[in-house]
């Protein structure tokens, strides 16, 4: 085991593009670091550098205190799944487990040891005669993890390993990946795009974007502090309601108005945040998670103190235990460069109603209780203490401790 | 009677049978009608000149009488005391033995070199440098009528010193070598050519079987601890046996035919002295040389069923587990 540094690591193709541009990574002995970030923004790429299948243009990447820069992919003492796993189609599961082991000059003994226990761990021991192509997608990704288990090497990297699968066996590898992380406790580095894989996986989340480290963090700081409006719209589902807001200060303290809504600010906000108070009467972007908005006639007795903001529901999705209510607010959608790029995950599981005209599409994840139907008029509470504030020039949260760039 | 009870249902689009029945009509013609046009056209091109040529095996026709004698399998009882016929087959035999397995064997390498071999520090899976060039000048030989290729190695097996190889051997102070002159030699040289005419096709094809192989899988094995020497023997050579088989079968067809290269190439069609003749040739001098089309159909038949035999063993043989990616 061992901890995997990255130190300000370019990659550029040739034609200039940069994938990954100055990446500063450290990965702890033994931590689960998930890489994550819409197609495209160089995570699979920084995943491939640390194995050695793509050169590295600039940087330095060190695996247990060794900088590898130079060393083929054999000799990092790492192993990998893929995404489409990889297997030798033409070896059985046991030769396919054993496969690195007998290349690596290992006893027999040990190699039968070691594919005996990793098969038993992963329940794959009735299918050791069978060729990849007689198994089902999950007892191939088994295999394919098998194969790197059996390496007992420093780190396990993967590439969107249960990207493949169908969402039900995703959910329970993931908790299968989880226990194995917890049983084995080898340095991990797990690439995906799927922001929920990543929340529920990661010691830490590293959020990249166009190459850029965008922030690292656990998936809870993730969620409650983004970094900037990019994290902020990218991590949770569904993902966080933006406006462009004013911060004024009235009579009853500070408030944040928007779309004829008039939200105060608690005190705490502005001690939480320092810098918040040099934007009153100024322009901000206001997020709002879906989470903080609770049905008023559900939340009764609850919500003391919460803002009501009545709404007519255009949508309703209703996922058993809680409802998504979408509604339109009378305000521009935001057109910050970076709320475009985190909507722009292709996996967005909201609806996208044609918009009309100036108007934004919000949406309250609301208790079940609250059976609203599409166009009945509600009324919802906001948990106002949990307001997230943005920059609107430079998109960074204001009062961010890690705000920079 | 039985009928008449459910005169609705018969005719109804959801009953059972009626309506499978109906699917069944139209789906034969539509088969037929793609089917008839190949079929007549094998029967006629293919099933009966075969048919012909076992009919005129049994006869002593000349090609001129317009009835031919039967005379029975003494075509056949003559070909087998036939010295040359036993040469021929002789030659099909060190063809299909040495053709096919030189010819894979440095296509394999060839292909491995340009597309797999080079840059492995990287993903491991780009060719040797300059291998798009290469790959040209593999397959230049193949575009080459063969005509075109018998002239040129007639100049460069000249068996003199203004031959292009014993003009280079005569600097080093090597005797000029009769390639195609000394019977010991000649049928080698030949195959010389057929393997450098063939290799730049089965480039082509492996490389075609190698890009079907998925890259992550080599990139799996690299990080197994895999280097060149194991990525090909057990992973790229595994991976492609279903191209290597279609490859011998090519292969093994393209020596029990030989006639062409054979015919241009060699002296005295099939000399010296016999030691380069092929089955083909042998049926091609007999009929429209000799006339005795009795005696060449002999011949063709005997041919026909060591294609068969090469053809079945070939599948018998090479039967395996399809892989699937």
């Amino acid at each position: 085991m061992a901890s995997i540094v990255l130190n300000s690591v370019d990659k550029i193709y040739a034609g200039g593009v940069k994938a990954v541009n100055g990446l500063n990574l450290e990965i702890r002995d033994g931590e689960f670091m998930v890489l994550v970030g819409p197609s495209g923004c160089g995570k699979s790429t920084a995943l491939r550098m640390i194995a050695g299948l793509e050169d590295i243009s600039g940087g330095e990447i060190l695996i247990g205190e060794k900088v590898v820069n130079h060393l083929p992919p054999k000799d990092r003492d790492i192993a990998m799944v893929f995404q489409n796993y990889a297997l030798y189609p033409h070896m059985t599961v046991e030769e396919n487990l054993a496969f690195g082991l007998k290349l690596r000059k290992m006893p027999k003994a040990e190699i039968s040891k070691r594919v005996g226990e990793a098969a038993r761990m992963l329940g794959l021991e009735q299918y050791l005669k069978r060729k990849p192509a007689a198994l089902s997608g999950g007892q191939r990704q088994r295999v394919a993890m098998g194969r790197a288990i059996v390496r007992e090497p420093q780190a396990f990297l993967m590439d969107e390993p249960l990207s493949n699968l169908d969402a039900k066996l995703r959910v329970s590898m993931r908790a299968s990946l989880n226990t194995m992380h917890e049983r084995l406790g080898v340095t991990t580095v797990y690439v995906t795009h799927d922001q929920v894989e990543a929340m529920t996986l990661g010691d830490r989340v590293c959020v990249l974007r166009d190459g850029l480290l965008q922030q690292v963090d656990t998936p809870q700081n993730l969620f409650d502090n983004p970094v900037n409006l990019f994290v902020a719209g990218f991590m949770g589902s569904p993902s966080m309601n933006f406006v462009n807001a004013e911060l004024v200060r009235g009579d009853g303290g500070a408030a944040v108005a928007f779309a004829g809504y008039k939200l105060p600010v608690p005190d705490a906000t502005f001690a939480e945040k320092p810098g918040l108070d040099q934007f009153i009467g100024r322009q901000v972007i206001l997020g709002i998670r879906p989470s903080d908005f609770e049905d008023s006639v559900a939340a009764n007795g609850h919500a003391g103190g919460w803002v009501r903001l009545p709404v007519r529901a255009e949508v309703t999705e209703e996922l058993g235990s809680e409802i998504n209510v979408l509604f339109l607010i009378d305000a521009p959608p935001v057109q910050h460069q970076d709320t475009v790029a985190a909507a722009d995950t292709g996996d967005d599981e909201d609806a996208t109603l044609p918009l009309v005209g100036d108007k934004s599409l919000w949406t309250a994840r609301v208790n079940s209780r609250s059976h609203v139907r599409p166009g009945q008029n509600i009324e919802l509470v906001v948990d106002t203490h949990n307001l997230h504030f943005f920059d609107p020039t430079s998109g960074l949260s204001i009062g961010h401790a890690g705000a920079r760039v | 009677m039985r009928h008449d009870k459910y005169p609705l249902k018969a005719g109804a689009p959801s009953g059972g049978r009626p309506l499978l029945a109906r699917v069944r009509n139209s789906k034969y013609p539509f088969i037929v009608g793609f089917l008839i046009a190949p079929v007549v056209l094998y029967v006629v091109f293919v099933i009966s000149p075969y048919i012909q040529a076992f009919q005129i095996a049994l006869t002593n026709w000349k090609g001129i009488s317009a009835t031919p004698q039967f005379i029975g399998l003494e075509n056949f009882t003559r070909l087998f005391e036939d010295e040359v016929f036993w040469a021929a087959v002789r030659h099909h035999g060190v063809l299909l033995l040495v053709v096919p397995l030189a010819t894979i064997a440095i296509a394999l390498f060839f292909s491995f070199l340009l597309n797999l071999s080079g840059g492995q520090k990287g993903a491991g899976m780009t060719g040797i440098w300059g291998s798009k060039f290469y790959r040209v000048v593999f397959f230049l030989p193949q575009v080459l009528a063969v005509a075109i290729v018998g002239v040129l190695f007639q100049a460069i097996y000249r068996p003199d010193e203004t031959g292009v190889i014993n003009s280079m051997l005569a600097k080093v102070g090597v005797e000029p070598i009769g390639w195609l002159i000394d019977p010991d030699l000649a049928l080698w040289s030949i195959m010389g050519v057929m393997i450098w005419q063939a290799v730049g096709f089965y480039v082509v094809l492996f490389s075609a079987g190698m890009s079907s192989i998925p890259k992550d899988v080599f990139e799996a094995a690299a990080l197994d601890g895999a280097g060149r020497f194991t990525l090909f023997f057990r992973i790229t050579l595994p991976l492609l046996w279903d191209t290597m088989q279609v490859a011998w079968v090519y292969l093994g067809i393209a020596a029990f035919d030989a006639f062409a290269l054979v015919q241009v190439l060699s002296v005295d069609r099939g000399g010296p002295d016999n030691a380069t003749t092929v089955l083909p040739l042998e049926i091609w001098r007999t009929a429209f040389n000799f006339s005795k089309f009795g005696y060449a159909s002999a011949m063709g038949v005997a041919l026909f069923f060591m294609t068969i035999t090469f053809a079945a063993l070939t599948l018998r043989v090479t039967r395996r587990e399809r892989i699937e990616f």
